[in-house]
């Protein structure tokens, strides 16, 4: 999937503002995800963020992620696996499982 | 290289048009290695480093390549037990609107808004001004006709057709109807598009196989009336065209009877 929506020109404002955010993206797939590989999301310490790897639990998760990394400055791969309990409780999920890099900008 | 800067080369990079890809280790066994980056550039010496001492200019090359296939990808050097992302930044559709009126100047924000690098041509300066097309990446004011001519265009180009004449539509269609674009849009009734094909292909011997790829009447056929609304069908054909998708142009009935 192309990334054509680029993220890059709103992280470079935020930057030059001076904030510190966290960059999520996709760099691996298996079986039935929201987004392809190279979808990005910027997390937001104030919870401003921008874009979206999904929705759902699994982008809460890389959320939680992204806001340690911003604490730690220490980059951090999260495996999101949908694939658990397809139920009732958990309509959100799709299938399939999202490896995601999240690093903090500036580093 | 800091990280703002870094940055800013690769926004300027993809704002002149030109595709790059940001490089980032992503698993390594020496951990002040992973987070590291590095932009890449076609024909153009990297920025910036991974820290990968000798491996980094194998790593780089295979960047390269994933960035000349305009797709990301994760290199894997299991090996190494290192892992590399390569963010390639594919260069943005273009749409090029050639005539600034009433239909131009919604069609330009619509564009602008589905991720399309937006290019306005007209001859008039009072309308072909960036202040009546703040979305656009570029606006032209000169000869309409020389500059469809000498502008850069190839398959990733969307090319619409809505200037002040039809006449002048013609003969801009006719500066580019063998080039390789990814979609050529003229405006026009289906009365008219279909009488003037005809004159086409009878008085300057133009094959009718080329003017098949035209997509003249303009547009999904939605019952669009007002400016806006005929941009929303020009817009939703030239998705419809880039995504492959099943939705069928108004053009298709003049291709149908034109073979008959």
């Amino acid at each position: 999937m192309e990334s054509m929506e680029t993220i890059y020109p709103v992280l470079e404002r935020l930057l030059q503002e001076g904030e510190v955010v966290a960059l999520a993206t996709v760099v691996a797939t298996k079986g039935s995800v929201p987004r392809g590989v190279g979808t990005k999301m910027i997390i937001h310490p104030l919870g401003q963020h921008v874009g979206t790897i999904g929705g759902g639990c699994g982008e809460a998760e890389v959320i939680r992620a992204g806001l340690d990394v911003i604490q730690t400055g220490q980059p951090a791969l999260v495996r999101v696996d949908l694939t658990e309990e397809i139920s009732m409780q958990a309509l959100g999920v799709c299938g399939g499982i999202m490896d995601v890099f999240i690093a903090r900008w500036p580093a | 290289m800091s990280s703002l800067a870094l940055l800013r080369v690769l926004n300027e990079t993809l704002e002149q048009g030109e595709t790059a890809a940001l490089v980032t280790v992503i698993r390594s066994p020496a951990p002040e290695q992973v987070g590291a980056r590095a932009l890449v550039r076609p024909g153009q010496p990297p920025l910036g480093t991974l820290g990968l001492g000798e491996r980094e200019a194998e790593v780089l090359a295979a960047a390269e390549n994933a960035l000349a296939e305009g797709r990301p990808r994760l290199l894997r050097y299991p090996a190494w037990e290192l892992e590399v992302f390569v963010d390639v930044q594919a260069r943005p559709p273009e749409l090029i609107i050639v005539g600034a009126g009433h239909i131009a100047v919604p069609l330009c924000e619509i564009g602008a808004l589905c991720g399309f690098r937006v290019t306005v041509i007209d001859d008039r300066p009072q309308y072909a001004h960036p202040g009546r097309f703040p979305k656009a990446a570029r606006v032209i004011a000169a000869d309409i006709r020389r500059t469809v001519r000498e502008l850069p265009m190839d398959a990733n180009t969307f090319v619409v057709l809505v200037t002040r004449g039809h006449s002048l539509d013609v003969e801009c269609l006719l500066e580019i109807l063998d080039r390789p674009l990814a979609y050529i849009g003229m405006i026009g009734s289906r009365r008219r598009v279909s009488a003037v094909f005809t004159l086409l292909e009878r008085e300057q011997g133009i094959p009718r196989a080329k003017l098949e790829r035209v997509y003249a009447p303009i547009g999904l056929p939605i019952g669009a009336e007002t400016p806006a609304e005929i941009a929303v069908a020009i817009m939703a054909e030239i998705i419809n065209v880039r995504r492959g998708g099943q939705a069928v142009s108004l053009a298709a009935e003049r291709r149908r009877t034109s073979r008959t």
